[in-house]
């Protein structure tokens, strides 16, 4: 690590330096090869390089901002000194490698400007956008061999072609021999394709399959979904293959959608800012095998307009805080450029305020507006939802509108108990997800106005 | 939507054995029209398969074609059900405890210091506040899981969730107890603050065909059943619950005598520290000492000796005095102890016998004797007798008797209620003599429960130190557990 000084002296000021107290801000942010596969299948993807930062204590009244890029390594640092790396960064990464420095939070402002800036950068080097974190390889050695990359990026192409190929003759199997024995068939029938899936460098694809080994388990009815998700798949491979003549933001969807990931810097490069108040509606989190994942649901008071940010961590550790349920977040989102843009990142804040329910829709307008969005994305299976209802428990657990119309609730989400105590049968505000099983209701706003997580 | 239907079926048979039923999607082009250009690149149509016509194409992939036709169809043209609404529930009029306070309530239903939710719910109802409804649910389930014989902790619940918890238990059979619970049980004494018409009581819960008459439950209802009448009796007249229990002792049970003697000890109403027993209960008390059933006369005993000024309390004293006596020394005052020769039918008689708490100890008798006796008498023998505060009385030095007073002492100060003795102990476990035997850490972790939980607040006990026993830790942890509770209920009832 010493190693990096540019003298002597700066190792010494560095060493000094690199003590927990003279830190009182620091954060780290691993890698996101783990978190590509679930990225993907929720619409996007995450490509963000390792990184480190903190704020150093000096002798200045503000303190030294300091940003490190691991995958350079580079770094920026507010200090006037001009030695390079000035003692602050290296205190940093002396801090770091002591295991002082606790991962798995989301940069400050300022770091992730300047670190978003290095990524576009670099990408723009490498003048190849599908050289996703997905394909290490070529996050490494792509800035410096443009043609290196273009050909990895034409095998994987090639991969993911063969890999779809294997599938659509997989479903097409599955639907000739009769989906009558997958109750029988067990987890290795899914994870078997998915497996294969994973090889061909398709992880979307792979995600998809893999939840399929709980469908026939899913109570009555399994039969037409697992039909409905074979279809859906073998849609995919069918739009897959006609990538070329679809319009781009279909064509992102399906890319996105198959496992293609888009690194966070060229969504933040490329995007237009969306500034608006955003209630924050709801949040879910979800842990699937080694991975937690976090999906906080947005709406703009202004523009009405919905958005989904997603946040992962390893098992353990926590996920991103920053955005409380029943808050209103006056930001810039910068969305994902697919089909329907749900996906998006928080780009700069500019506060935050307590805020009462949001304002509740009907069920008509909820189902219009699902409609519209099958339309642009027939792969969509959840959809935010924020109603002004009434749970029943009959004929099947539900909710309402002052219209009479009802939805029902999804299964998964056991009885619901809290959502019928807090309303006390009588109207309330409701937000969750929308899915084809039914409604997922994640929080709801009592007679005080206060958010309730569900 | 039959055409799905026929899909699923011929999807579940296969396409080897079964048709592909044909598609009707409305406003879109019979199967049959998409031709091989629906599919361009399709590797059925590559592999040769297929020929000009639709005819010839690959069923599997056919039926997989329409299949997700219909499912985006179906998915996009959903419409809305039909419910059967629910009738609302009735008015609460009472304050909702704050955020902070309902956020520590969950933290305890979901296991954080689970012991102290009784304690929630008396500070909630003696405030006048109800519980947050999403926590309900958790709390029903709570009283479920604790069966019947927690009746005390089903009342607390039921208070403190109000017409909003009868309601959601109308709702849930598992939750059905609460509509079980008696009017009287069900709102308790501390029910006349919400302002309910007493019809609200029970809406939706009992049936006509299933009401007592008044009377009924102590005639005819079992020991639970009798149980919830007298306790209702005692919390509105007191005198009338002891005269019907003397008239009823001779022809009771030993269960049910013992049920007698737990309703007088319990408290008369939800509010805390207000102690069960009068000093007109203890005529039947001193009576039910002689009872032959070793339950009976041991709970008899218990209860006198919590009982301010009772003749046991006076007799327990003087074997006391008997046995511990302070001495001056050259580094100060000590006590020196002896214990009694052994027990004598008195003593028996008081409710301290070789055989009443045998199964519960493994100490010598000798020591099991002293402590018996020192948690039975009243603690302010100690004061006017050595003429000393508590908290000099429990720093004193004993040697090895140290252990068995500070246990004794401790049980007394939590049966009296006595704050003051309850605070001299705790502070000479954090400052002076650490506990070490596991029944003084067992009386430890009792009195941070019960002592007053300003000691938790600031000017309190001090904070541990290191290397303080793990006991000591845990109590002021408790401690301080049990001031932010109280403070954020508090605070609640100021806004509210």
């Amino acid at each position: 690590m010493l190693a990096l000084a540019p003298d002597v002296p700066s190792q010494r000021a560095a060493q000094k330096l690199a003590s927990p107290g003279s830190w009182p801000l620091t954060g780290a942010r691993a890698g996101a090869d783990a978190s590509a596969a679930v990225a993907a299948d929720a619409g996007g993807g995450t490509g963000p390089p390792a990184a480190l930062w903190g704020e150093c204590r000096g002798s200045a009244a503000v303190p030294y901002r300091t940003a490190i890029d691991l995958s350079g390594p580079a770094w920026q640092c507010s200090c006037p000194s001009r030695k390079f790396p000035c003692k602050h960064a290296l205190a940093l990464l002396l801090l770091w490698a002591d295991g002082a420095v606790a991962a798995g939070s989301d940069p400050p402002a300022w770091a992730a400007t300047w670190l978003a800036a290095r990524a576009a950068k670099a990408s723009r080097a490498a003048r190849n956008p599908d050289a996703g974190a997905g394909d290490p390889e070529a996050a490494r050695t792509g800035p410096a061999n443009p043609e290196a990359a273009l050909r990895r990026a034409a095998q994987r192409e090639q991969r993911v072609a063969s890999g779809v190929a294997e599938l659509d003759r997989w479903l097409c199997d599955q639907v000739r021999q009769g989906l009558a024995s997958s109750q029988q068939a067990g987890y290795r029938h899914w994870d078997d394709i998915a497996a294969r899936m994973v090889d061909a460098q398709a992880p979307g694809l792979a995600e998809r399959l893999r939840a399929l080994a709980a469908v026939p388990y899913s109570g009555a009815g399994w039969d037409g979904r697992l039909l409905a998700e074979y279809a859906l798949l073998c849609l995919l491979t069918i739009a897959y293959r006609r990538q070329a003549q679809l319009p781009p933001p279909l064509r992102d969807t399906v890319r996105s959608r198959i496992g293609f990931t888009v690194r966070q810097a060229d969504v933040l490069a490329g995007g237009q800012p969306v500034k608006d108040r955003w209630s924050v509606l709801a949040r879910r989190d979800l842990e699937q095998e080694r991975l937690r994942s976090r999906r906080v649901w947005l709406r703009g008071r202004e523009s009405g307009r919905y958005a989904l940010v997603l946040s992962f961590a390893p098992a353990g550790m926590s996920l991103d805080d920053s955005l409380t349920v029943g808050s209103c977040v006056d930001a810039e989102l910068v969305f994902y450029p697919v089909a329907v843009p749900l996906r998006a990142l928080v780009g700069t804040r500019h506060g935050e305020a307590p805020q009462g329910p949001p304002p509740g829709g009907t069920v008509a307008e909820l189902l219009a507006g699902w409609a519209a969005a099958l339309a642009a994305d027939p792969w969509l299976d959840s959809w935010p939802a924020v109603l002004t209802g009434t749970p029943a428990r009959a004929p099947r657990p539900c909710l309402y509108d002052a219209a009479g119309h009802a939805l029902p609730l999804h299964p998964g989400a056991g009885p619901c108990w809290p959502l019928f105590a807090v309303s006390g049968g009588t109207p309330l505000t409701v937000a969750g997800e929308w899915t084809p099983r039914g409604l997922w209701p994640l929080t709801a706003w009592d007679d005080g106005g206060r958010a309730v997580p569900l | 939507m039959s055409t799905w239907q026929d899909l699923v079926t011929a999807s579940l048979i296969g396409t080897e054995r079964a048709e592909v039923p044909a598609t009707r999607i409305p406003g879109w082009p019979a199967a049959e029209a998409l031709g091989p250009d629906g599919r361009a690149g399709h590797p059925a149509s590559q592999d040769g398969l297929s020929g000009q016509d639709g005819l010839s194409w690959d069923p599997a992939a056919l039926l997989l074609d329409q299949a997700a036709l219909l499912t985006v169809a179906r998915r996009a043209g959903r419409t809305a059900d039909e419910a059967e609404p629910l009738a609302a529930a009735g008015p609460d009029p009472r304050p909702v405890a704050s955020p902070a306070a309902g956020e520590r309530l969950a933290r305890i239903l979901r296991g954080d210091h689970p012991d102290l939710l009784a304690e929630w719910l008396r500070a909630a109802a003696a405030r006048g506040l109800r519980a947050p409804a999403q926590v309900l649910p958790a709390l029903l389930d709570r009283c479920r899981r604790a069966g019947p014989a927690d009746s005390g902790l089903r009342r607390l619940v039921a208070e403190a969730g109000g017409a909003r918890a009868r309601w959601l238990a109308g709702l849930n059979p598992d939750w059905k107890w609460l509509a079980d619970l008696s009017p009287d049980q069900a709102t308790g004494a501390a029910d006349a603050g919400t302002g309910e018409e007493p019809g609200q009581r029970t809406t939706g819960a009992r049936q006509p065909g299933d009401a007592w008459q008044p009377g009924d439950a102590w005639r005819l209802g079992d020991i639970g059943q009798r149980r919830g009448y007298l306790a209702a009796l005692r919390a509105g007249d007191p005198g009338a619950a002891r005269d019907l229990i003397a008239a009823s002792w001779a022809a009771a049970s030993a269960s049910e005598r013992v049920m007698f003697l737990r309703v007088l000890a319990d408290a008369p109403s939800l509010v805390p520290d207000q102690p069960g027993l009068m000093p007109e209960d203890e005529r039947l008390l001193e009576a039910a000492l002689d009872d032959r059933a070793e339950d009976v006369h041991g709970w008899a005993g218990y209860l006198l000796a919590t009982l301010p000024g009772s003749a046991l309390g006076q007799r327990m004293a003087a074997r006391a005095l008997r046995s511990v006596a302070v001495r001056a020394g050259t580094q100060g005052s000590y006590l020196v102890v002896r214990p009694p020769a052994g027990y004598d039918p008195a003593l028996r008689r008081d409710g301290i016998s070789p055989g009443a708490a045998a199964g519960r100890t493994s100490l010598a008798e000798p020591t099991r004797l002293v402590l018996e006796i020192v948690a039975r008498t009243p603690l302010r023998t100690w004061a006017d007798a050595f003429k000393m505060a508590p908290s000099a009385i429990v720093a004193l030095g004993s040697g090895t008797w140290a252990p068995v007073l500070f246990t004794g002492w401790s049980r007394a100060a939590i049966a009296q209620r006595d704050q003051e003795w309850m605070a001299g102990l705790i502070n000479e476990a954090v400052s002076g003599r650490p506990p070490g035997t596991s029944s003084e850490n067992e009386a430890l972790s009792q009195l941070a429960r019960r002592a007053d939980p300003a000691l938790g607040g600031p000017g309190g006990v001090p904070g541990p130190e290191p290397g303080v026993p793990a006991a000591v830790r845990n109590a002021i942890t408790v401690l301080r557990f049990r001031y932010d509770m109280l403070k954020e209920l508090d605070d609640d009832h100021s806004d509210g």
